[in-house]
This record gives structure tokens, sequence and C-alpha cells, in this order.
């Protein structure tokens, strides 16, 4: 089976997904996703997007993909209990140690590894199902050679994101913390969050994207050049047939930080794209211009928002 | 009483460097594959290095690539083959999949985690513990309470960085290769290390300021601008019961590891002897004039990692 993931930044976005045809949605619930507030959602949110994600047939997960502090396991622990009750299908996580704890705590639960993992290898991906782990997001660096590795590594179901494959660059996220040594700042009082002091890996802090922000780059005595510290990727189309073909069976749309309406549009795109590779029909030339239109849209909401976060890192002291 | 340990890359500047303030030694560049005679891919450097290290009485550490893809793994393989057969005290890892190699190997040989392995929890500690995993690297976004935490409640010794550059971010890509124009391959399509030379990414900000935000690149990993600086908190360390001190020193010249080392065996001597008095001001100012960018305090007092917060 090939499911299509969508996000849900808010309820009404993870209602919208739903409606376009995503079968499962993701939400995060505030200060546990690696996101802004305004990108999360309150658990009472959360509860209604279940009941209305199961409504349908479809299901929810919960992104519980901060490295939490150890301070705050306990209580990390306990906010996935609660999810479960309320009929959350799974959840995503990063962490070892939390991951490791809420197979236990729910044996029957469906663990996704997030992209925060940061693997490298087939056998990061064989590490992980060790570990009761379900299914595990791979990284945009990977095309069909690596899949294939990683299939024949252990019987984990494997995950991408609809983007194209990037293959040079810094390993983000999963390997960075750049950006809480630039800047950080304390929890909002809306984040409901004061136990411990963190960054974006830990839910505290957004990312401020500075990777994506203008550097100059050189040696001290040569005329630095101007660049960005990571290339960005682009929404796929032509790899999804082949991706399809090497087992892989979950399909993540990114973007809980997008506009309702982009959102919409793009599940509604992947949705008949699926279909279609499902069907049998590798040709997707029918595709290319509505694709073409919403990789501006999405370039274009994309640099707004690397705008914002910038204009909040220099707001805040160091 | 405690264990102070450096890194050294290859047997050119292990021959060098005067390490004699250390009693431990990281051997290898775990970010570039490439870096000459690196001891992280040369298996035919390990018993040099080992030995040098031996003849000093010091404890030798090897470190392992920290970001192998599947491509990397039959070298990877090799060079772990190699060094089982000698006495190496430990191996640093930083991937979870080389922790599995090394346990279908039946690997004796204790083992380091190292700062990319991620490591924010007590409870990944655990885990960690059954794949052989002695020690750990926080990863350095945790604070200095958090560490604490995580040495009382595992059996598991902490690493505690206390002086060099932060490992901020790691590529298997070079950066320098990919974005400096008059950067060229030598005729035998091979790197001709143009890292050995600084680099330095730099960002001013929207008043007008210039260079608010600097950090070093090394071509796969990026560095923090400032160097962590712990010689205030030396007391501190030794009375939270910390006994495994770190001194980074990948990116940096010839002569750092040396003088940071002399400095910070002192410095922690005299704290481990009870001296809570001492006057730190002669070393950091010698720290700072080391430094490149300032001193910082890292993660460790709850601030971004560049903020320097000196003695409480």
């Amino acid at each position: 089976m090939v499911r299509l993931l969508a996000p849900g930044g808010s309820l009404e976005m993870a209602r919208t997904a739903i409606d376009e045809g995503a079968d499962v949605v993701y939400v995060g619930p505030l200060g546990y996703s690696r996101r802004p507030y305004e990108s999360e959602m309150n658990d009472a949110d959360i509860r209604a997007a279940i009941h209305y994600a199961r409504a349908q047939g479809r299901e929810l997960l919960i992104v519980l993909n901060t490295y939490p502090s150890p301070f705050e396991l306990p209580r990390w622990l306990t906010k996935a209990q609660m999810f479960a009750d309320f009929g959350a299908a799974g959840f995503v996580v990063t962490d070892v140690g939390a991951l490791h704890a809420l197979r236990r705590l729910l044996p029957k639960t469906t663990l996704h590894v997030s992209i925060g993992s940061g693997i490298c290898n087939a056998r990061d991906t064989d590490f992980y199902r060790s570990l009761g782990a379900d299914t595990i997001i791979l990284p945009y660096r990977w095309d069909v050679a690596e899949i294939a590795a990683a299939r024949s590594a252990s019987d984990i179901a494997l995950e991408v994101f609809l983007f194209e494959t990037v293959q040079t660059g810094k390993i983000c996220p999963g390997k960075c913390i750049m950006s809480s040594y630039l800047r950080f700042r304390e929890w909002l009082e809306v984040e409901n969050q004061t136990s411990f002091h963190g960054s974006a890996n830990r839910g505290a802090k957004e990312c401020y994207r500075v990777c994506q922000a203008a550097w100059q780059f050189g040696r001290d005595d040569a005329v630095p050049i101007d660049l960005k510290l990571r290339r960005d990727a682009r929404l796929m189309l032509e790899q999804l047939p082949r991706f399809v073909a090497e087992g892989v069976t979950c399909f993540k749309l990114s973007g809980r930080e997008r506009p309702v309406p982009m959102i919409r549009d793009l599940v509604r795109f992947y949705r008949k794209v699926i279909d279609r590779v499902l069907a049998q029909a590798d040709l997707l030339d029918e595709y290319t211009e509505e694709l073409a239109e919403l990789r501006l849209r999405w370039v274009r909401e994309k640099s707004k928002r690397v705008d914002t976060l910038m204009d909040r890192a220099a707001s805040y002291a160091v | 009483m405690f264990e102070l340990s450096t890194d050294v890359c290859n047997i050119k500047t292990l021959k060098n460097e005067d390490l004699s303030a250390y009693d431990a030694i990281y051997l290898g560049d775990f970010s570039c594959p490439e870096y000459p005679n690196n001891f992280s891919s040369n298996p035919k450097q390990l018993k040099k290095g080992l030995d040098l290290v031996k003849s000093h009485d010091q404890k030798a550490y090897l470190r392992l690539y920290a970001v192998p893809s599947n491509h990397d793994m039959p070298w990877v393989e090799e060079l772990i083959d190699t060094a089982m057969d000698l006495p190496f005290d430990a191996f640093e890892v930083h991937n979870l999949g080389l922790l599995r190699v090394l346990q279908e190997k039946k690997c004796t040989i204790p083992i380091h985690l190292g700062v990319f392995g991620n490591l924010y929890t007590h409870e990944t500690a655990k885990v960690l513990k059954q794949y052989g995993v002695t020690r750990v690297y926080p990863n350095p976004e945790l604070s200095l309470k958090e560490i604490t935490y995580i040495a009382d409640n595992t059996p598991i010794e902490v690493l505690l960085p206390v002086h060099g550059k932060i490992p901020l971010v790691i590529s298997e890509t070079c950066f320098i290769m990919e974005h400096t124009e008059n950067t060229k391959l030598c005729g035998n399509n091979k790197c001709n290390f143009p890292c050995l030379e600084d680099h330095w990414l730099k960002r001013g900000r929207k008043d007008g300021s210039s260079n608010d935000w600097s950090l070093k690149d090394t071509g796969r990993m990026t560095l923090s601008g400032k160097d962590l600086c712990l010689i205030e908190h030396a007391d501190q360390l030794s009375s939270a019961g910390f006994t495994a001190f770190y001194v980074q020193n990948k990116g940096e010249a010839e002569g750092y590891a040396s003088k940071v080392g002399h400095i910070y065996r002192t410095a922690l001597e005299r704290a481990f002897a009870g001296d809570s008095g001492i006057d730190c001001a002669p070393w950091l100012a010698e720290l700072d004039a080391l430094s490149h960018e300032g001193l910082c305090n890292g993660y460790y007092f709850e601030g971004a990692g560049q903020r320097y917060f000196g003695r409480a």
C-alpha cells in the first residue's frame, strides 16, 4: 500500500488535507515538533483533528520529533500516552532513547523515525528497526540505489519527502545546530513550556533557517563570495514511479508553515499523481505544467518564510 | 583523578605537536576521509600513530568517519578490521549504523559516542550501552545541568568538552570545493586540500554592523566562530563529578592544542586539589588571544551557543 502523508500545521490545514485525499495527516503538539508555535497545535485541536481523520477513515500521526531534555522525558511520554488515548495512529520520533521508551509504553502504536535522525546509510535504517521503529523517512540526498540498499537491510517501511534528490550540502536536520549557536530566545507563554532551555531541535525555539540566508564565504585574505549554505530541494514528480517500484510506501508532503490554500492544492495534485502511478501509468508528462506552477508558489512562500524567521532572529538577544 | 584529551588528525601533527598536557588522544579527523593521511581513513597509518601515542603513556582512541554512506561502508569496515587487531583503548563512533556493524563483528574494544551521535537523553545513553558504548559526548546544545543529570543517571561516562570550537554541522561533501571558484583538483583528480587555509562564513546584520555572525568552515564540517571556554568554571566541573575533559583541536593551527592543554591541565589539577580561588584572568587573556573570534560558553549556561557568561 502506498500512502500520501500531508501536513497539518493547523486544524484547518489538517481537515483540508484530509478532504483533498491525504491518507495520513501529521500534526505537532506545541513545543514538541521543531516548528514555531503558529505551525503547531494545542491538544484540543489535535483531538479534533484525530476525530475528523478517523471519521473519514484516515489516520493522524503525532510529531514528537524534538530531542527532549532528560528532565522533560517523563512529561513527553505522558503526552504521547494522551494522544494515543485520543486515537492517534502513531508518532514521528527522533531521539533513540525516547523511541525505545515509547515502543515499550505503546507496543501496538506505529513509530516513524523522523528526518531529524540524520541517517547516512542502510545500516542506520536497520539500527532503528532493531529498536522497534516501523517506518523511517529517508534523507533528501538518497536516490534509487540508496533506497534499494535500505530495502535490503531490513523490513522497515520506507518513507520519502516529495522532493527531488539533492546530493550535496550540509546534513540538516539531524546534524546541525547552527541556528541555536547564533540566536536563542525564551519560551513563549503559548508554548506552555518552562522546564528547560532549548533550540529548534528541542522544540523550544524555531530554526531560523540560517542556512538559507545570505552569507559571505572565503579565506581571511580573499574577497568573499556570496552564497547560501544549502541548495533548495524542488518538489518531486519524475522520480515518483521509480521510488514506488523500489518499495517506498509513504510519500510525505512537507509544509506545516505554508498557507492552507497551498497545501490544499499540493495534496490535490499529489493525490492524483500517486493514483496515476499506482494505476501503472508511468507517463506523468501531463502534470509537468501544473507542477511548474506549484514549484514557483513553493519557492515564493519559502522565501517569505525565511525573511520572517531572519527578522525574528535579529530581534532576539544573543 | 581526571582525563584530559584532544584530537590529532594525522602522524605529521602527532609528531610536531607537544601533547604532553594530555592523557589521551583521539586519532583521526572524523569529518573528511580525504584529509592527508587521516587516521580515520588510512589503515596503514594506525599502528604508527598508536605506537607513538602509547610511547608517551597516553591512551589512544580511534575516530571513525562520522557520516559514512553505503559507498563508504566497505573502506570503513576495512579500517575497523585493521584497528580491531591493535590495542586501541576505544573507537569513537558517530553513526548508529556503524554500531550495528561493530556489534556484528563482536568488537570488544570500548566505544565512545561522538559529537554527531546526537546524545540528548539518559535513555539514549542506556540504549547505546547495549551496543558497547562506554562514553558519550553529549550534544553541544545540552546545558551543564542536563549533562550532569545524564552523568548521574546512566552507567556511562560523559566526556565534557571544555575548550575549542563547537562542531555545528557536518556534510558528506566538501563545502569549500563546491563553492570556491579557484579551487582546482590535482592532476590525479584528488583534492588539493584548500581547507589547510582557514575559511570563514560571515554574515552582517540589517543594521549595517558587519560580521555579526561568524562561523569557521573546514570543508566537511562547520564549527563555531568563537572558541568554547570553561577555564573560569574548572572548580564547578570538578565538584560536579566530571572526570573526562576534551579540547577540540580540529582546524586549529600548530601549537593551539599544546598551549590550551597546558593551561587546562594546570587549572583542572588545581580545581581537583580543592583550590577554589584561582585567578583565571591571565589564562583567559591567553586563550582569548589564541581565538580568532573570541570566546563563548557554548550552551552550558542555557543561552545561545556563542554567548560568554563568565563566572557566575
